[in-house]
């Protein structure tokens, strides 16, 4: 069973530990500007809200990628193959949902992939607003439930996903 | 040769504001390997660089804004950076320090230090990313208030999160203890650094950046920082943090009135009657609405407000911690917890520091009390008690610096001189800052503190949370089980000086790496080993891995200080307090009758400092150890060196 990850801006904080705990992983230093978990805030508003790959079940990064540099690995999660991309920029075009990114430093795409099993952001957050759950339909709604007071602060409707 | 270090950025900008030139340099070397960054090397910036001559309000002055090595790394609480100058509200030693993300981010946008000399002919701000630091006209922003300055500065540059130190109208105004407000609602609060950058016609500083920084052993030092986390997350401290998790620092109220240690009625005594009013419960449930945190923190202590309705409606935005809670509630007889969220709020967008503007109208309500001044002195403003409408008005004409509120802006000290007569002896401030939320004659200690604290009377140089709140486990392991239980004893001043002495240099070496006194302070988890596990994988120093060198890396900062203020002329006679907690027994409360015995307390520091009781200089040979011969030899020719 594929996993994705849910978050609950509840319990979070906004202190950006998993940022840095996904640069350490991916990066091998301490840079929150290429982690692949985002945490946006609006201190204005006292809002929070964490951008991270949705692992869409339909995933219109890949279909929009000219050199199928997006591909599965063994778990089913999506990956940037770093050879073949040629940062053209098509995938974080075509996600609506901003889970893909052009990374700073190399100018490739770059996405979520779970840490290939063991993702570095659940372990590094202490406020415990970040696990890894199945994508059962049980699972999908746990993560929206996650965010829900994010629709009704941006006074949006939200369906069934 | 090359900066040679990792967990820096490697770079610091020396900025010229009279030339508008940009300098970016290597860092030195000598600067992390001896004072690892922020307050120390801060401290031998301004050694080298100002002076006995220097007017801080002058171009003269210099400005530093620092980070440290474990500024933005994973460490929590490490999210922090500081200011120094040479301080206009005290004419010494003035360091400031503050949360957020901004200090991360000067860091992540390539640089450790920036250095701001001279004064910008028309007003500026400063704009740091990824690599590059560029002055930008801030004509537009001058007069503005420092919220309004930030969204204005991430619309002209399309960048939402950009992160931002901002001076409001206070500081461009000069009132002396003006703040540099950080990331919206945090601030450099202390010893008026919002007033030099004011000077320099500086509006502020923003960053944002993509460089990383590496460790120079990723995997060990990742190890070492598991551990001192396990440390933090030890059982023993769930509680602590609980408080600071659920309330953040304002349970404090409930805590410290509890001992009698709540500065109350500008300081006349330590038990405030109506705390509840302003206190954990009243604000948790009524108008606390979310938590909040710096960078890569898991403790978390900042929360968000909002006030629904009323004359002070607001929010959501930052809450005041107990130090605002204080200088605006209980010093002030105000039980009016809205108007105390106001206050703090007006302080963060106007740019004050909300302890001494909070403990300059408590001065002024007791002149009042005492019928020293009258209302025409204070423009037809009534300063009974607890007056709010007057004390929410006198908060926007200091900030303007007008009628009385321009006296009232100069600080207590200098407020007393003005107004004359009796009045120097309400205020309650040592080397012209006005005192924190603290009392020492309900907690010996903190007396030490705030005679020794080289910025003047407040906690966060040395505060001993050890008897305040009780770990004889701790204190047995740090000072032996034959002194645990003076120690312990809070209105005994036994080894107090060398308690004192301790924390003040752990707290050096917190201040410079930067990171938060949560975690040190309190809960006391990290000590020296903490630096010596974790400096050397991160940096690549291996001398940090030797616990005798972090020490004396500590201490070398401490007496770094130290000897920037005897330069200015600083001996023991201004290391004391001020009457009020000196010689007026504590009239009500829990602690009741007590009265520090400071000059016993002094002795004792002076002799663990290395320091000659009589005049507090320090020692050559103990300089020399410290491999401080430069500060020494300047120091002997003004004959400012301790008799051996």
């Amino acid at each position: 069973m594929k996993s994705i990850l849910s978050i609950d801006v509840n319990t979070c904080t906004g202190c950006r530990n998993c940022e840095i705990a996904c640069s350490v992983f991916h990066t091998k230093s301490f840079n929150p500007a290429r982690s692949l978990m985002r945490i946006l805030k609006d201190e204005t508003r006292a809002l929070i809200m964490p951008m991270v790959c949705l692992q869409c079940e339909d995933p219109l990064c890949k279909a929009a990628c000219p050199t199928d540099a997006i591909v599965e690995n063994k778990d089913g999660i999506l990956y940037v193959e770093r050879d073949e991309c040629i940062g053209c920029m098509n995938c974080v075009t075509a996600c609506i949902y901003g889970g893909i990114e052009i990374d700073p430093l190399n100018k490739k795409a770059a996405k979520c992939d779970l840490c290939w099993g063991d993702p570095a952001c659940v372990k590094a957050c202490d406020y415990r607003a970040i696990a890894v759950i199945e994508a059962t339909a049980e699972g999908l709604r746990q993560r929206k439930q996650g965010i829900e007071v994010l629709a009704h602060l941006y006074d949006h409707e939200s369906q069934e996903a | 040769m090359s900066f040679p270090y990792k967990g820096y950025a490697g770079h610091y900008a020396d900025i010229d504001l009279t030339k508008g030139k940009v300098h970016k340099r290597e860092m030195e070397k000598e600067w992390a390997r001896l004072y690892l960054g922020g307050s120390g090397v801060a401290a031998k910036i301004l050694w080298e660089s100002t002076g006995p001559d220097t007017d801080p309000l002058s171009p003269d002055n210099v400005l530093v804004l620092g980070t440290g090595p474990l500024t933005g790394v994973m460490f929590s609480p490490s999210g922090r950076m500081m200011f120094a100058a040479k301080g206009p509200l005290t004419g010494v030693w003035a360091e400031s320090h503050a949360g957020g993300f901004f200090g991360p981010e000067v860091k992540y946008a390539g640089f450790d230090f920036i250095i701001f000399r001279g004064r910008a002919p028309t007003p500026v701000y400063l704009l740091l990313r990824d690599g590059e630091a560029e002055l930008l006209d801030a004509s537009d922003l001058w007069g503005r208030e420092t919220n309004v300055v930030t969204d204005m500065m991430r619309e002209e540059h399309k960048d939402p999160e950009l992160k931002t130190a901002i001076i409001g109208p206070a500081g461009e105004n000069g009132v002396l203890y003006s703040c540099i407000t950080v990331d919206i609602y945090r601030a450099a609060g202390r010893a008026g650094l919002g007033t030099v950058m004011g000077s320099k016609n500086l509006k502020g500083i923003a960053a944002t950046g993509s460089l990383g920084i590496e460790a120079y052993d990723l995997d060990k030092y990742l190890e070492a920082n598991d551990k001192e986390m396990e440390k933090l997350n030890n059982p023993l401290w769930t509680d602590s943090l609980g408080s600071l998790r659920n309330y953040g620092t304002t349970d404090l109220v409930a805590v410290i009135n509890e001992i009698g240690r709540l500065p109350t009625k500008n300081h006349w005594t330590g038990f405030y009657d109506d705390a509840d009013d302003i206190g954990p419960e009243t604000i948790a449930e009524n108008y606390r609405i979310g938590q909040e945190a710096c960078h890569g923190c898991s403790i978390g202590c900042k929360y968000i407000y909002r006030v629904k309705d009323g004359r002070f409606a607001y929010g959501p935005a930052g809450g005041p911690e107990y130090e605002s809670l204080m200088a605006f509630g209980s010093n002030c007889l105000n039980n009016d917890i809205e108007s105390i969220f106001h206050m703090g709020t007006r302080c963060d967008l106007l740019g004050m520091d909300t302890i001494s503007c909070g403990k300059t109208i408590g001065f002024a309500m007791e002149l009042w009390e005492k019928g020293i001044i009258t209302e025409k002195d204070t423009d037809g403003l009534d300063l009974s008690w607890g007056n709010v409408d007057s004390m929410v008005e006198l908060v926007e004409r200091i900030a303007k610096r007008e009628g009385f509120g321009d006296v009232l802006s100069k600080g207590v000290r200098k407020a007393a001189e003005i107004i004359g007569g009796d009045a120097w002896k309400y205020a309650v401030h040592v080397k012209g800052l006005e005192a924190s939320g603290q009392d020492p004659r309900a907690h010996q200690s903190i007396g030490l503190t705030y005679a020794t604290n080289v910025r003047g009377a407040d906690h966060l140089r040395s505060l001993s949370s050890l008897e305040e709140l009780g770990y004889p486990d701790i204190v047995e392991r740090r000072f032996g089980k034959e002194k645990t239980k003076a120690i312990l004893d809070i209105m005994s001043p036994k080894h107090k000086g060398e308690v004192v002495k301790d924390i003040e240099d752990l707290y050096a070496l917190v201040d410079s790496a930067v990171i938060c006194k949560y975690g040190t302070m309190w809960p006391p988890v990290f000590y020296f080993d903490t630096f010596e596990s974790v400096i050397a994988p991160l940096t690549g120093m291996q001398e940090w891995s030797n616990l005798r060198f972090v020490k004396q890396a500590a201490e070398r900062i401490s007496h770094l200080r130290r000897a920037y203020n005897h330069r200015l002329g600083v001996t023991r006679k201004d290391e004391n307090l001020p009457i009020r907690l000196k010689e007026e027994a504590m009239p009500t409360g829990p602690a009741k009758g007590g009265l520090p015995d400071i000059d016993e307390m002094l002795d004792e520091y002076y002799d663990f400092r290395g320091c000659d009781r009589e005049t507090g200089f320090p020692k050559k040979s103990k300089l020399n150890e410290l491999g401080l011969e430069y500060v020494a030899k300047d120091l002997a020719k003004r004959n400012m060196i301790a008799k051996e």
